[in-house]
């Protein structure tokens, strides 16, 4: 299948020094071992932090700091695949929803080009990506040739040195990303940055995305983790924004049952910038992420709509923060959480409002939905306000489905297997709301959908 | 339930789940329909209807049925991208129950005290659409059973016939005219014959 060149190094993983010199050995032999110093740096700072999280619950299986790595291939590369002629460009669809109104242009995922990586390996292949953006993979040339570009967010919006994972990662980067939309170009198209795993070969993946976005610029990228294998994905996403720009960044994790996904993705805002997260945790057997915001100058704004539905014995841990450094600056974040069967879940919402943030405003909001005796999630929140003059909200709640409701839909004659897939997709449905385009917005409806059906237990 | 026994046309009641009762042609209409947050109107009357009657249909009929139901009840077409019942006010809430009556169309309808918390505009509209039901083809053999304790609803949905029930019992039967007696002399002249302090109205037409 390939066609081009293909360099690439293989060896096999382990967390520790050794395999941290053979992968940097393998690095130089490519010319990209040109940041051993803090990959070396970082591996130290990843045996030495704590295991992340805290109070996790009776059926909470995994100790991260006993997590095995056995049989996981570490590799990068590169593979060319030949240019396929452009099809006919299909038109943004435009869709009228069920009250006839038109829904503004969708962003037509269908149609957005990207990078596309299966395991670490960059496979090649042209895609419809808007001319005026940057978009490569993070490597040795690309780190050289932009380095002025790349210089405020690599290594300095996600904090390496306070997370073992995002050490971890810094450590033993075999893939990634970067994307540059220069000052005041607004791009339609979303980029998507697609890391695929197929079932030959399980591997331990370290992307690293860095976005930039200069002042006045707006972009949509869609991270997505998808596959049939059984990868160890740890990354991290990072992402700087100028005055007045805006990022919508979206993360759909729909990795193979036994995947383990830990990511960690923070943004810079200055002047007016708004960050968008959006977070969809559907695979993976665990999926650990870290949501984070730093509000660097007035008028900056951070949102965070995520859900997560575990179903069997899926396992996600997730943290969302929002740092208020001055004010005034916002922030609203929304997450929706379900568990069935023996899924285990874990929200921890941290919102900072800073001694210099007066005027700021943050909201934050959880809602957990528990759909069987042996599922649980757990909400943490922690609210640190150091400034007066500020609006803060915390609202959070763990329910079960409302048996009022059940019965209204039934007196409709809705059997109850039906109606509780409405309620509970309905359940999601402010978080996906929040999501940026209908197309997008109906693939998370369709995948919660085939949840369900494969939830048996649902119920139960 | 103490005692006795719920038939509809033949099958017990009782045995049927919810959604059974409602697939055998009953249509409850509640007072204080719950709330489903995130199931927009459209999306919930939809499989509600493919519930109860999976074989007719298409889009297209379905969404002119809903057009046309929607302008009889004088509603807002916005409606339908709203949650079912959320942030809804009572009057919003029992307009929505005669859309659903409407678009089901059952074989009874059963309105309980589907007047409580309702202005007169709300009441008119209740009023409207129980009769542009009665009137229309899918309608006209419906059987309604109005349970009301004000006789104010019935200005509003002429009766065939009025039974005044105190303590779970029927205690007076008669037409239309039992309805004036009491909104003229009150309950008092049936509740002297009972020891009751309640009395309720049930207005049917079967």
């Amino acid at each position: 299948m390939s066609s081009g060149t293909e360099t690439r190094g293989t060896l096999a993983f382990a967390p520790d020094a050794a395999s941290l010199d053979a992968a940097l050995a393998s690095l130089a032999e490519h010319g990209d071992a040109h940041d051993a110093a803090l990959r070396r740096e970082a591996l130290a700072r990843f045996e030495e932090l704590p295991a992340p999280g805290a109070r996790p619950s009776r059926g909470w299986k995994y100790d991260y700091a006993k997590l095995p790595y056995e049989d996981l291939a570490w590799t990068f590369g590169r593979v060319e695949l030949p240019a396929i002629p452009p099809g006919p460009a299909v038109p943004p669809r435009a869709r009228a929803d069920e009250t006839g109104d038109v829904d503004r242009p969708a962003l037509a995922t269908e149609n957005a080009g990207g990078l596309y990586h299966l395991g670490a390996t960059f496979v090649d292949a042209p895609g419809n990506v808007d001319p005026r953006v940057t978009l490569l993979p993070l490597d040795a040339t690309t780190a050289r040739d932009f380095a002025a570009q790349i210089e405020p967010a690599l290594h300095h919006v996600v904090d390496w040195r306070a997370d073992m994972f995002a050490a971890l990662a810094t450590a033993f980067r075999n893939c990634g990303a970067f994307v540059y939309v220069p000052a005041g170009v607004q791009v339609d198209l979303p980029l998507q940055l697609i890391f695929a795993n197929g079932e030959a070969r399980d591997e331990a993946v370290f992307p690293h995305v860095v976005v930039v976005l200069g002042k006045g610029a707006r972009a949509t990228v869609i991270e997505r983790h998808v596959g049939d294998g059984d990868p160890f994905v740890c990354g991290i996403a990072e992402a700087h924004l100028a005055e007045g720009a805006e990022l919508d960044y979206v993360a759909v994790q729909q990795a193979g049952e036994a995947a383990r996904v830990m990511f960690s993705r923070g943004a810079r805002c200055e002047r007016d910038a708004q960050v968008r997260w959006h977070l969809a945790e559907l695979g993976g057997a665990l999926a650990r992420t870290v949501l984070s915001a730093r509000l660097e100058a007035p008028g900056a704004r951070a949102e965070a709509s995520a859900l997560f539905f575990n179903t069997g014995t899926q396992h996600v841990d997730l943290t969302s923060g929002a740092d208020h450094i001055v004010g005034p600056t916002f922030s609203d974040t929304v997450v929706r959480s379900a568990a069935t069967g023996r899924g285990q879940g874990r929200y921890v919402g941290n919102i900072v409002i800073r001694p210099k943030a007066h005027g700021s405003d943050a909201s934050l909001r959880d809602d957990a939905l528990l759909l069987s005796k042996r599922a649980h999630i757990d909400s943490i929140p922690a609210l640190e306000i150091a400034a007066n003059d500020v609006k803060a909200f915390h609202g959070a709640t763990v329910g079960s489905l409302d048996e009022d409701a059940l019965f209204y839909a039934g007196s409709r004659g809705i059997a109850r297997a039906e109606a509780l897939r409405l309620i509970t997709l309905g359940f999601f449905e402010p978080v996906i709301a929040r999501f940026p385009g209908e197309s997008l917005r109906d693939e998370i409806r369709t995948a919660l959908d085939r949840k369900i059906d494969d939830a048996t237990e649902l119920g139960a | 339930m103490l005692g006795g026994s719920a038939t509809l046309d033949g099958a017990d009641l009782l045995e049927l789940a919810p959604d059974k009762r409602a697939k055998a042609g009953l249509f409850l209409s509640f007072q204080y329909p719950a709330a489903i947050p995130g199931v927009s109107v459209a999306n919930f009357i939809r499989t509600a209807r493919q519930s109860v009657r999976p074989e007719d249909l298409n889009p297209a009929k379905f969404r002119k049925l809903v057009f046309d139901k929607l302008d009889t009840l004088d509603m807002d077409p916005a409606f339908l991208g709203r949650y079912v019942n959320d942030g809804f006010s009572g009057g919003e809430k029992k307009r929505l129950e005669m859309l659903q009556m409407a678009i089901l169309a059952p074989k009874y309808a059963v309105l309980d005290e589907t007047d409580s918390g309702l202005d007169v505009d709300a009441l008119q509209s209740v009023g409207r659409s129980v009769n542009a039901l009665r009137e229309s083809d899918e309608g006209k053999d419906i059987g309604f059973l109005v349970i009301t304790h004000y006789p104010r609803i019935l200005k509003h949905i002429p009766a065939d016939v009025v039974h005044v029930m105190i303590d779970g019992r029927i205690v007076k039967s008669g037409g239309p005219e039992l309805a004036d007696e009491i909104e003229r002399d009150g309950y008092d002249g049936v509740r002297a014959s009972t020891s009751s302090a309640q009395a309720e109205v049930a207005a049917a037409r079967v």
